[in-house]
């Protein structure tokens, strides 16, 4: 994978990370199920990234880890969001709107022109 | 960085280590395939097909593992960090606690640690500024001194001449950039009269080898470097502040130095100050290559990166021999190859160059606080197992309650380094003081004093040190307070064994501190002899009572028959003012250091065979200058009023010349030349010989001759007056005005002011090493009264028991007293061994005195050995009022 892609769907990933966890706490495969279905399966293209991706959050505090039993009882790893990781979701969320919307319109010009 | 989501995940993993970091790695993953297979599977996808299906939509398992344990490891790690901090700030808080609680002992400790650690930084300072920083111009380390030497012509140390200026210039590819600079003293006219502007004398390349160019305005370009080009100047940010308030129309201003008018075309930064501190003008040297005299200038090169002094110094060698060759009649190199000889040019890095000097007294000084250091530390180390005592019942609490004894360890480490840092904090106030006043008190004048600064540098060292300290004088009490737990005594009955160990180790800390003490007391000692025997020495003249004033006389009095006028109307003004004993005037008073040091010949012998007796000094000097100095007549007579340029040259030598052609009277009548001027002058009298420049150094070959023939502009006038001499030189400046006003009178000192500031280094040395010492001995003398006093204390009931069975009270202040005795001398012996090899090391420092000098090496140990059994009499007259009944009750 390119470097340029690599963090842009790095960036993007932690954020649907944590957009996830704001209903509440949930395993890893349940985590990949929401952000596939919620993303037409266009941003993981491979479960696994979205593990590493998980350990990071977990390592700058924003997420926390616990052991649990999953619906049909399974030992399985609970994440949940923490208060820095639901400050952190609160202040990213609008800087990757106005990203995406100027990236948006950059993209649509016809023209060298600037307006 | 907020880790505290993590610490109940870490507390709960911990026990089960790294292994299990891994396994719940692999669970979570497992659990995600095993959850994708199901629900492959529950859509209808065969088994086996499952599991391939979400293995490929998983992507690599085992890469996302590593990955996984990568940054779980990681973050484990931080976390450990994290509770391994938090826990020594525990400790940290607590020791502050605990250190709270016993405010004389902290007080105590903490002002031995001050003074320890203060003096190690302030002394650290002066080393840091002067020796390790380098000096304050771009890539310093490429900036070196060219100087000459020819030892067979007595040339250790030759200056460069104009001509030699320009062949190094030309010749010496290893230069980037080289220049020449050569001491200058200016008169400036201004609005209030003339002054004195010290100056240099620089070749157009000089700002670009320094690579500091003039804040304001430009450099000297090499047009302005030609003879009579160069009247352009740049002046110091000092001056421009002082003579023309800042102002940026100073550039273009045109000034009056030494009655020529200079445009002044620049102003350097304000810390500029090379090559020394008081310069104020810098003025193109007007290089003339046709100059081949006159070798008083100093070389200034920019090496060019990666070339090393060694090899710019074979380079201009072997410029310097071609020239030699050229023109031997010029230096007297005769027929002889130059190679043959140890003719050579000396390259030396400007670092080492200008703070060489300084280099040893320096090192000497930071050992000798070190030293202090040493002996404050181990004081506080006994302070801290008298301690141990009280706490060994703390200890012995914390160790049942479960702590590790590492654990107790660290405690008592994190108090004694937590007393360092208390100490430090101090210590560096001190410091800062003190280096603040030493500075300012122009106590001494040191190279690079004005860049003394504490940084960032001093900083980190102080905390290093003060850290270092804490752990070594808490590790010896601590270690011992933990292993005798071994006994793990809660009831505080049997403390007999406990205190036995701490008396053994704060008997060796007492040794240690003692011998630390002879050692530097024993340098200090040497030293303070040496330097009595400096100031004490017969100087061959008497500086006291005589005053210096410089004498820049105008352009228009620079020949010899307008200068001897000039010289008979100031003498006989100034001996008319009141309260003026004698008057002379000179090129030069001794210790000044302007007098010309030449090769010289003597009428009817061969040139003189090679060897470092062929220089000597030539002062211009008027009649009565040695009655004004006390410099005795030995043979013949002075220098008269009709010694002028109508008469005979004429010339007194010292003695030491005298001595090594003649006997007696017999040099009087006999001619003698210098080198650098073939004018032969008959010798008329023969003077006693006085010390010039170097205090410590044998009187030099002298010539003197008339001021009145020989002329010259900037002259010394010697005033010895009867009285205070302040009221007297006011009237000396009237008359001196009187005669001629244009004379700037900025220059006054007393010339034993002269001779005082020859000897700075050594004052420096002086001062500061009979401080430390002192120091030291107040140190050592507390710590082992502290020893003895806690020994007593601890055998108070053994006292009490001695006595009531009938021993004399004064027996057992024999007793005490005796161990005194005994833990002074095992420290005195030890302390004058390492005094006997330490002190092989400051040999360079010491003038007239061995390095073993016996009176020495015998006095202060005895001295110190009486302090120490002086610092027990309390202690053991407390031991002979032991009362035996208090003592049993105590337990």
């Amino acid at each position: 994978m390119a470097d340029a892609e690599s963090d842009l769907l790095r960036s993007s990933l932690d954020l649907l990370v944590l957009k996830a966890l704001t209903w509440g706490p949930m395993h890893g495969y349940g985590i990949s199920e929401w952000v596939e279905g919620a993303t037409d399966a266009v941003l993981l293209l491979e479960e696994g990234t979205l593990y590493p991706a998980l350990h990071r959050l977990e390592r700058r505090g924003w997420l926390t880890a616990e052991w649990g039993v999953s619906d049909n009882n399974r030992r399985a790893k609970f994440y949940k969001l923490s208060a820095a990781g639901r400050a952190r979701y609160r202040a990213e969320a609008p800087v990757w709107h106005r990203h995406a919307e100027a990236i948006a319109v950059a993209l649509r010009r016809t023209s060298a022109q600037t307006a | 960085m907020s880790v505290a989501p993590g610490w109940r995940r870490i507390f709960r993993l911990a026990p089960r280590g790294a292994r299990s970091l891994e396994r719940d790695v692999d669970d979570e993953l497992a659990f995600h395939l095993a959850m994708r297979e199901e629900k492959l599977r529950m859509r209808g996808v065969p088994p086996d097909a499952a599991q391939t299906q979400a293995r490929e939509r998983f992507g690599d398992p085992s890469r996302v593992r590593d990955e996984c344990i990568t940054i779980d490891r990681q973050y484990a790690r931080e976390v450990r960090l994290m509770e391994w901090l938090e826990s020594v700030w525990s400790d940290f808080r607590y020791a502050l606690r605990t250190l709270r609680r016993m405010p004389a002992f902290t007080t105590v400790a903490t002002l031995t640690l001050a003074l320890g650690i203060g003096a190690t930084s302030a002394m650290f300072t002066l080393v840091n500024s002067i020796l390790l920083r380098p000096l304050p111009y771009p890539n310093a380390d490429r900036l070196v001194k060219l100087i000459q030497s020819y030892p067979e012509k007595g040339l250790d140390t030759w200056g460069v001449s104009q001509q030699n200026i320009v062949m190094y210039r030309d010749g010496a590819t290893d230069f980037a950039a080289f220049a020449a600079y050569r001491g200058a003293s200016l008169t400036m006219r201004a609005e209030n009269g003339p002054e004195r502007l010290p100056a240099v004398r620089v070749t157009a390349d000089f700002f670009k080898v320094m690579g500091v160019s003039p804040a304001l305005g430009r450099p000297f370009t090499t047009d302005e470097d030609a003879p009579g080009r160069n009247n352009v100047v740049i002046v110091s940010h000092g001056l421009w502040q002082t003579h023309f308030g800042g102002a940026m129309s100073v550039l273009g201003k045109t000034i009056d130095l030494d009655g020529q008018p200079t445009r002044i075309v620049g102003v350097m930064p304000p810390d500029f100050a090379f090559p020394r501190a008081d310069v104020k003008a810098w003025i193109p040297m007007g290089l003339d290559p046709s100059r081949t005299h006159g070798w008083v200038n100093s070389g200034i090169a920019r090496l060019k990166p990666g070339i090393s002094p060694q090899h710019a110094e074979r380079q201009t060698t072997a410029i310097m021999w071609n020239w030699a060759r050229r023109e031997p009649e010029l230096i007297g190199a005769g027929s002889s190859a130059p190679e043959k000889t140890r003719m050579k040019t000396i390259v030396t890095p400007l670092h080492e160059a200008i703070t060489g000097r300084t280099a040893r007294p320096l090192t000497v000084l930071m050992a000798a606080v070190s030293l202090i250091l040493l002996i404050a530390t181990a004081n506080v180390a006994t302070l801290l197992s008298s301690r141990a005592a009280a706490r060994q019942r703390e200890i012995g609490l914390r160790t049942a309650l479960g702590a590790t004894s590492g654990r107790v360890l660290r405690q008592l480490l994190t108090e004694s380094v937590a007393l360092a840092l208390l100490g430090a904090v101090v210590g560096t106030g001190l410091a800062v003081m003190a280096v603040r006043v030493f500075v300012r008190s122009a106590l001494v004048t040191l190279p690079r004093l004005a860049e003394v600064t504490v940084d960032g540098r001093v900083l980190t060292v102080t905390l290093a040190v003060s850290v270092l300290s804490g752990i070594l004088f808490g590790l010896l009490p601590a270690l011992h307070g933990v292993r005798s737990q071994g006994t793990s005594d809660l009831n505080a009955g049997q403390r007999e064994s406990s205190h036995r160990s701490t008396r053994r180790l704060n008997n060796a800390l007492v040794v240690a501190q003692l011998s630390l003490s002879v050692v530097l007391l024993i340098a200090a000692g040497l030293v303070l002899k040496s330097f009595q025997r400096l100031t004490h020495i017969d100087m061959g003249f008497r500086p006291d009572g005589v005053t210096s004033i410089a004498l820049a006389l105008p352009a228009r009095l620079n020949n010899a028959a307008a200068t001897s006028a000039f010289v008979g109307t100031i003498l006989e003004q100034v001996r008319a003012v009141p309260g003026v004993r004698s008057a002379a005037l000179a090129w030069s008073l001794p210790f000044e250091g302007n007098s010309n040091v030449d090769g010289y010949l003597i009428d009817g012998r061969p040139v003189p065979p090679s060897g470092n007796e062929d220089q000597t000094f030539q002062t211009a000097v008027s009649p009565g200058f040695f009655g004004t100095l006390s410099v005795p007549l030995l043979y013949g007579r002075d220098f008269t009023a009709a010694d002028d340029t109508t008469g005979l040259p004429v010339a007194v030598v010292n003695e030491t010349l005298a001595k090594r052609y003649w006997t007696g009277a017999a040099a009087l009548g006999k001619r003698i030349r210098v080198t650098g001027d073939d004018t032969w002058f008959t010798i008329v009298g023969v003077v006693a010989s006085a010390r010039d420049l170097d205090a410590a150094a044998t009187p030099l070959p002298h010539i003197y001759v008339s001021v009145s023939q020989a002329g010259g502009t900037r002259l010394s006038l010697a005033v010895r007056t009867a009285g205070d001499p302040r009221s007297v030189i006011a009237g000396v400046r009237r008359a001196i005005t009187q005669v001629e006003p244009s004379i700037p009178l900025d220059g006054v000192r007393p010339l034993s002011g002269v001779v005082d500031q020859s000897l700075d280094t050594r004052r420096l040395t002086e001062i500061l090493l009979g401080g430390f010492a002192l120091l030291a001995v107040i140190l050592a003398g507390v710590g082992i009264y502290g020893v003895m006093s806690l020994h007593v204390a601890n055998r108070n009931r053994e006292f009490g028991i001695r006595l009531a069975i009938g021993a004399e009270p004064f027996a057992l202040v024999r007793l005490v007293l005796g161990e005194g005795a005994l833990l002074a001398a095992l420290g005195v012996g030890l302390g004058v061994g390492g005094a006997l090899v330490a002190t092989r090391w400051i040999g360079s420092l010491l003038y007239d005195v061995s390095a073993t000098d016996p009176a020495v090496f015998v006095s202060l140990p005895l001295l110190l050995a009486a302090i120490a059994v002086a610092s027990c009499y309390l202690p053991a007259r407390r031991a002979a009022k032991s009362d035996p009944m208090q003592a049993m009750r105590a337990d």
